[in-house]
């Protein structure tokens, strides 16, 4: 939260947000069938099976949460190509995690529907029947993850040319650039600060006074 | 357009045949046309002047930034998100920027925050000033073109004397906004955060503000030949709306009173008064008139704001190496073209694990195929100019 601790009354709603949000997320969880949920950091996320995909996102859909904010995934990957390595990738089951995010337009609530899709039969059923707006996402996941969508209208690539080969956002996916040079580069080696954590100087204090 | 030669054998055969056929013809607009506001093609099967389908293409503009954010530093990728919604740019590192502090559970100081608000309204107006004079334009009437960029620009000329750019700010900090030339570390009795003349400046740019919504209003609103063009045209139904995940001034335009400023608090909006203007129809016209609504409601925002600004540091006090620790967050801010929200993924280093990016541009013209089924050639343009994409906002 980003509120001032000085604005106590605003730092208690929100302490009461907190529980309100459990109770949605545990009402949401009982509506599409799911036993597992977390509410943390103000985002909600029920972890439903991928045999019950589409039953949830529909149920979620008639328990009022009719606007589709969008729908993507992450790759669960113990090995990176690229960038940062999971913290424990030794208790981190390989799999794509496909989400899909569901809001209402009456009031702050929303939703990120969480499913395991495993990476030997990387397939789901398609969810563009019941959200239009769900045919671009599903295309552009599948061309990133290579997951494969059943029963798309028209699962083509959304982006990417059609004669691209492999899935850019896959953990194990290299960027060329930084295979040619290694990041970070030269410039950001020399400058770099230890990796002590040294409370910063600038802008704390009473000193930004102005005007 | 070229005539097809084949229709022209059947244009003349009409006068015999009581059952007219003419074939499907593909009709490519794009991806260079000036209305498409960025690179996109549309490749649209039409019979005669009635469309029977459109295949949006995008992708030209594909700069792969969720993958890039996988390999930079929180503190690069505010450089980077910039550049999503270019009109805009400050409004989009805000959703970022919050994400990645709530994670790691920092307290902004409130008039880095207040600074934040008055730079987004800025975005806002600067982005519906864009729509408000492209608009026209694109329907014909060249002279509100002049009227609304001349205003734009005073708009950019402020941020820039405050963030040192007029497109590109990247002026957020984790913990709060950039500390001005003289805050550093050596002078910091300094503390020179708000240039001189930026909130008088403000302020008559700000009344300047109302005044160019009622020129817009009398230039254009109640022009005939714009009504008949956009009264009517390109009609979203609510549910249809809210389906394909539009947002902004599109869905408020469809009657959905939906603001993310009144019901997130990533920034205090409830601190200031304005309303959330909405249409009726969900045509082209209440498009129009949901924004020039907003530009008059983001100017009252700001002149509220300046006058109320909070005094106080502009930074919180944060680690000199940002760590963001491990969780999941998604934040989303009510941005100028509808919904932006980032889906972070921290594995607890100085890089995100994975950073999904929900543009509202991308779902605002996905609704595009189906909304052009049916509709004539000619309203193509209308219907593109009216949902106000930018394709860098589609394509990220």
């Amino acid at each position: 939260m980003t509120d001032s601790p000085s604005d106590a009354a605003t730092t208690e709603a929100a302490a009461g947000d907190a529980g309100g949000l459990e109770d949605f997320a545990a009402g949401i969880a009982a509506a599409v069938g799911a036993d597992r949920w977390t509410a943390d950091h103000g985002t909600v996320k029920v972890y439903v099976d991928r045999a019950a995909w589409v039953h949830a996102v529909i149920a979620a859909r008639d328990h009022g949460l009719d606007y589709l904010s969008w729908l993507s995934a992450v790759d669960w990957a113990r090995d990176v190509a690229v960038g940062e390595p999971l913290q424990n990738p030794d208790d981190t089951e390989e799999r794509f995690e496909l989400l899909a995010c569901l809001g209402t337009t009456t009031s702050a609530d929303l939703v990120i529907l969480s499913t395991s899709v495993p990476k030997e039969d990387a397939a789901i059923d398609t969810i563009s029947g019941i959200f239009g707006g769900a045919d671009w996402h599903e295309r552009e996941t599948h061309e990133m993850f290579g997951i494969d969508f059943r029963g798309h209208p028209k699962l083509v690539k959304l982006y990417l040319p059609d004669a691209f080969e492999g899935f850019p956002l896959r953990k194990d996916y290299a960027l060329l650039s930084r295979e040619v040079k290694p990041w970070p580069g030269t410039v950001d080696v020399e400058g770099m600060p230890s990796e002590d954590n040294v409370e910063a100087g600038d802008g704390g204090g009473d000193e930004g006074e102005s005007e | 357009m070229t005539v097809n030669p084949q229709a022209m054998v059947h244009l003349s055969d009409a006068a015999v045949s009581v059952e007219l056929e003419t074939p499907d013809m593909t009709l490519n607009i794009g991806p260079q046309h000036p209305s498409t506001h960025g690179v996109l093609r549309l490749v649209a099967q039409v019979d005669g002047e009635r469309i029977n389908s459109v295949e949006p293409v995008v992708g030209y503009m594909h700069r792969g930034y969720e993958k890039l954010s996988e390999v930079r530093t929180y503190a690069q990728i505010t450089a980077l998100v910039n550049r999503i919604d270019w009109v805009s740019g400050f409004a989009n590192e805000v959703p970022f920027i919050v994400a990645a502090e709530r994670l790691m559970d920092i307290e902004v100081p409130e008039r880095a925050t207040a600074i934040r608000l008055i730079l987004t309204e800025m975005a806002r107006l600067s982005s519906h000033l864009i729509f408000l004079s492209s608009y026209p334009l694109e329907i014909g009437a060249a002279t509100p073109l002049m009227h609304a960029l001349r205003e734009r620009e005073r708009i950019l000329d402020l941020m820039e004397g405050l963030t040192g750019g007029r497109f590109h700010p990247n002026f957020n900090r984790i913990g709060g906004v950039k500390p001005a030339v003289g805050q550093g570390a050596q002078t910091k009795k300094m503390s020179l955060d708000i240039p001189k003349g930026f909130l008088d400046g403000t302020r008559e740019s700000m009344a300047r503000m109302t005044a160019i919504a009622d020129d817009m209003d009398s230039l254009v609103s109640g022009n005939e030949i714009f009504l008949a063009r956009t009264k009517g045209v390109g009609v979203i139904p609510a549910d249809k709306a809210k389906a394909f995940g539009v947002s902004g001034p599109n869905l408020r335009a469809s009657g959905v009173q939906f603001d993310l400023r009144r019901i997130e608090d990533y920034l205090p909006y409830d601190r200031y008064e304005f309303d959330i203007p909405v249409g009726t129809t969900g045509d082209c016209y209440d498009r129009y008139m949901v924004r020039l609504e907003e530009v008059r409601q983001a100017a009252r925002i700001i002149s509220q704001a300046i006058e109320g600004l909070p005094s106080g540091p502009l930074q919180a006090k944060v680690p000199r190496i940002i760590k963001v620790p491990k969780g999941e967050i998604y934040v989303r801010a009510e941005n100028p073209k509808g919904e932006m929200g980032y889906y972070i993924v921290s594995e607890g280093g100085r890089i995100p694990y994975r950073v999904k990016i929900r543009s509202a541009s991308f779902s605002n013209l996905s609704v595009m195929p189906w909304l052009l089924e049916g509709a004539l050639v000619p309203d193509i343009i209308a219907i593109l100019g009216s949902l106000d994409f930018v394709l860098g906002d589609v394509d990220r």
